[in-house]
Parts: C-alpha cells; structure tokens; sequence
C-alpha cells in the first residue's frame, strides 16, 4: 500500500517537474530565438491541473493539510484519535462530492469539444486525468479512515511541521 | 432563516469544524456549498464546486505557487543555508553579536529564496544554533533570533503568503513582491539592530566570534553567489517585466535546478525530494484556495463583507482607528491559527474594508502579511517557536518565547514605521 502511496505522489511530483521545464523552456526559447511552444500556455495550466489533483491524493493520505492543530495538541492520544476519525470522515464526504461534480465538469468539457489555443487538442483527457487523482483521493482518504479506526499504528505520526507559510 | 442568521451559523460551524482539525480549506469549502445550497439552491452550489476546484487549479496564474515553491526546494537541497551563514560569518562574525548578525542575514538571505518562515526557521535550528552556542551565546537569544529570522520568509520575495494574498484579492503579484523588498530588508536591518543593542547591553551576553581574513571572505563569497544571481535575476525579470510571476517562478525553478546540477549540489534523491515537497505543500494551499473561493460565494450571497464594512466604517474610529483594530485581530487570531489560514479566511472579508478606506491595497497587503507572521512568533501558539523546538529538544518554550520579545518589540516599531511611511512599500511597486 504504502508503495501505491508513494507512486501516486511521484506521479504528482514529475507533473511539477514538467510544468516547471514547460515553463523555462518557454521563456528561454521566446527571449533566446523569438520561438513558442505551441500550447506551451495551455500544457502549463493543464498540468497544473492535474499535479494539484493527484498531490491532493497524497496530501490527503498523508494527513499533511493545513490545520488547526490548538485543540488536538492539547488532549490525550484517545481524544486525538477520536478527532482524527472524525475530520478525516469529514474530508472523505467532500472529496467524494468534489469528485462526483468534477466527473459532470469533465463530461461538458468532452461535450463542448473544448480544444487548446494553438493545436486545438481536445481539454478533456486532462480534465480526465486530474479527476483520475481525486478519484484517488478519495480511496486513499477511506483506506486513512479504516486504518485510523481500525489500525491506527499502520499511519504512525501524522508530519507535524507542515512548511507552508 | 434571515442570511444574517445564516452567516453567523455558518462561521460558528466553520470555527467548530476547523477547532475539530477538519483541513482549513475543506472547511471553508463545505461550510460555503452548504450555505449556498441553503440561500441559493442545491443544484447551483454543487455545479460551483465542480467549476471552481477545475478553474482553480488550471489557472495558469496559480501556477506562481508550485514554481516558487519548487525553486525554494531544490535551493535548500542544493545546501545553500550553510554556506550563506558561513559567508555571513565571515563578515561580521568578530563583532559583538556577530554570529547573532549573521544568523539574521543567512536567514533573510535564504528566506528570500525558499519563501517559507517555517523552513527558514527549521533549516537555522540545525545551521546557526550549534554554532552560537558553542561560542556561549544563551539559549533564550539563540533561539529567538532564530525564530525572528525565520519570519523574514514572508516579507522577501518570493512570498507564498504574498502570492495567495495577491491571487485572493487580484492584485498583480509581481508588484506585491517588489513591494516586500524594502520592508524585508527594514526588518532584516532592524533585527541587526536589535542584536547590536542586545550586545552594547549586555557585552557578556554576546562574546565575539573568531575573525576572518580577506581569502575566507571570498571563498564564502565564491559558495553563495551562484544562489545570489539567480534570486536577482528572477527578482529582477520580475521587477523589470521580462516575466510574469508565474514565468519568474519557472525560471527560477528551471535555473535553481540547472545550477544545482552543475555544481554537484543536487542528487537524484535531492531532485526527488525537491519535487516531493514543491507537490505536497502546493497540494495543501491549493485545497485551502478552492476552499476560500467557495466559501467566497457564500459570503457574497450573506453580503457579510459589506455589512461588516459598514460596521467598522460606522464605528467613528477613524481610518488608522479601524486599520488599528483589523491588526489587533489578526495579533488574536495569530493564537489559534497559522498565518496561511488567517490570511485566506478573514482577507476576502476585510479587504473590501480596507479599500473602502482608501488604504492602498499593495501596502495592506504588505502591513498584513507583517502582521500574521508575528503570530509565527508571538505567545502561546508561534508556529515558528515550535519548530524551533521540534528542533532543539534541550530549550524549553519559555526560553524560546523569551528570547523572541525583543524582535516582537522591533516588529511592532517596524509597522508603526511602516503606516506612517507607506512609501517604504510602494516606492519599488510605482516604478514599475
């Protein structure tokens, strides 16, 4: 499972690295030799997209969101346990709605034949691909539930030092 | 219900569910369908959430987040906190206080690149503080100048912090992170200040280090400028609109790694840790950013932030009355939330106060960001103070909250000075 896991966020992190190069490559090849990569815009937030779905995945099992910790870190392992099944079953509920309305949303873009600017490839099977990780999300968020309220050892320590700001 | 009955349960149920470590954005997002679905209708509020989470997270302008992040990431792979301190140290290091100096300059210098307090303080833990303490400098100035130093990640650019400000209430980002450069340099000069005071003070408190001669100068110089010419370059595209902020993080992402590569900084588990973590945070603020933008409607369809302006407006306090009024809640919330949360919850409600003020919005955006990231340091919560902590194990909070007070007080002269003189901020910005 935990290799399931860790792929799944890999798969997140190569997007990050290819919308990076994306957009090195764009601007270095615009100033350098007055050149575009066709798309190279629309590849950029396409990809985001889906980096930002399929790290929402991870985020999730990981349990690495950003939270309100005042209360949790200042009662007992029982309490703390009781407060972890219980926001993780709240996250369970919204990223299954947020899946089932993204799925709609993917469907209109495939009806609406939405294409890319330059190239006018069709928008869909990136849409599908980025829904392809909350769908994701939402199985590693219930195997997070069943494990904290059935083995909660197997998810050890949640990170604490969570360095967004 | 009245919406003004429906807007009070709304955030009474967001704060329960968020004190119940429900992820802040998930939150935000649920509590605001829910709302919506109840004033508007079920079927439009359940589209919302399909619309904004795609729109969201395939903004190209978005994509700032990732880019910086990523560039910040593969910078402190590449190891450059250590030899910025140790560059630093070879400067200053002989002068009263001088490691406590070039802590802060170290600190700032890395803070402008990885954009992250929190990392800044965590890196700096391990970097500077066996050092100070080695030279007997006490544990309470250790950690507090550690702590300080750490918050200056917020001010100099790249800002994460200021990069959500800007996509929340849609201000060009390129300029809000011009405008965090003269007060980010203020406070690193005030903090050098406050050490050198701490020094004159208490001579026995801050014994000098060794000194160095002119050849360990330039071969500190020699490890730290690769990471220097980069953060100008990037800084300077940005400054010289050769690139939109987004196009900026890129390069900056794309050059960090092509320069770590080349000086053998950066192996393959370096790269791979780099992404990993450029991933895992960007996942967690955009979570908190579609959750904001829904619960965004739910505010709209409450008219909460005109009503709320219309109450501090109608208070008769004046506009630094009511400005100062905002800064004392955010200093309150500071206790309870981190500086991401409170800034993605409460700006779309006061911004619109503020404007209506008449405060420049660049500015505020720089006053506020000022404001949260002393909540990263002031009592009881401190993020940084217990990162610092997670750290040092031996140093108790008391100690780290203690050695911390005399860079709170120089936070708060550096925003009096900052409200009387909004130029400090929008001199860069007008240039432009």
């Amino acid at each position: 499972m935990d290799r399931f896991i860790d792929a799944i966020e890999m798969v997140a992190a190569i997007f990050v690295g290819i919308v990076a190069a994306d957009i090195f490559v764009s601007v270095l090849l615009r100033y350098f030799f007055s050149l575009a990569i066709p798309d190279g815009y629309d590849f950029g937030r396409l990809l985001l997209g889906i980096l930002i779905f399929w790290g929402i995945a991870a985020t999730s099992y990981r349990g690495t969101h950003i939270t309100v910790d005042l209360v949790w870190s200042a009662v007992g392992p029982r309490l703390q346990r009781a407060i972890d099944v219980f926001a993780t079953s709240v996250l369970l509920f919204v990223v299954t709605v947020q899946t089932y309305t993204l799925f709609d949303k993917v469907r209109d873009t495939y009806e609406a034949h939405v294409g890319t600017f330059d190239l006018n490839l069709p928008n869909w099977p990136f849409f599908a691909v980025a829904w392809a990780g909350d769908v994701s999300a939402v199985l590693l968020i219930a195997i997070r539930t069943y494990r904290l309220i059935f083995h909660p050892e197997s998810l050890g320590r949640a990170v604490v030092v969570k360095p967004v700001e | 219900m009245s919406p003004d009955t429906v807007a009070i349960l709304g955030f009474v149920a967001l704060f329960a569910l968020m004190l119940l470590r429900v992820p802040v954005g998930m939150a935000m997002g649920l509590v605001g369908v829910v709302g919506y679905s109840y004033l508007v209708g079920g079927g439009p509020a359940l589209k919302q959430v399909g619309l904004t989470s795609m729109r969201t997270v395939t903004d190209y302008n978005f994509g700032v987040i990732p880019m910086f992040l990523l560039m910040g990431a593969f910078v402190s792979a590449s190891g450059v906190s250590r030899e910025l301190f140790r560059a630093a140290n070879t400067v200053v290091g002989h002068l009263r206080g001088g490691l406590g100096i070039a802590t802060v300059v170290a600190c700032g210098g890395f803070a402008a690149i990885s954009g992250s307090s929190v990392a800044t303080a965590a890196t700096f833990s391990s970097v500077a503080y066996p050092e100070m303490r080695r030279y007997g400098y006490p544990q309470s100035f250790a950690t507090g100048v550690i702590a300080a130093g750490g918050t200056l990640g917020a001010m100099l650019p790249p800002s994460t912090v200021l990069a959500v400000y800007g996509l929340i209430t849609q201000q060009d980002i390129g300029r809000l992170f011009i405008a965090g450069v003269l007060p980010g340099i203020l406070a690193m000069a005030m903090y050098v200040a406050t050490v050198a005071l701490i020094g004159v003070l208490r001579p026995s408190f801050l014994p000098r280090g060794e000194a160095s001669g002119w050849r360990e100068m330039l071969l500190g110089l020699r490890d730290v400028w690769a990471p220097l010419v980069l953060f100008i370059f990037v800084i300077g595209g940005l400054y010289g609109g050769l690139f939109t902020p987004t196009e900026a993080g890129g390069v900056g992402a794309g050059g960090a790694f092509v320069l770590g590569v080349l000086r053998g900084r950066l192996s393959r588990a370096d790269i791979r840790g780099s992404l990993l973590q450029a991933t895992r945070t960007a996942a967690a603020v955009f979570t908190v950013l579609i959750g904001a933008l829904l619960f965004g409607y739910f505010l709209t369809v409450t008219e909460v932030p005109q009503k709320v302006t219309l109450f501090l407006t109608g208070l008769g306090l004046g506009r630094y009355g009511v400005l100062a009024l905002i800064m004392v809640m955010y200093l309150a919330l500071g206790c309870l939330m981190d500086a991401m949360a409170m800034i993605i919850l409460t700006v779309p409600i006061i911004f619109p106060v503020v404007t209506q003020l008449g405060f420049d919005p660049v500015w505020f955006g720089v006053i506020i960001v000022m404001t949260v990231e002393l909540g990263l340091i002031h009592p009881p919560v401190g993020m940084n103070v217990f990162v610092i902590k997670s750290v040092v194990r031996d140093v108790s909070f008391a100690t780290i909250f203690l050695g911390v007070l005399p860079f709170v007080a120089t936070d708060i002269l550096r925003l009096v000075i900052l409200i009387a003189i909004p130029e400090i901020a929008l001199y860069l910005p007008s240039r432009m």
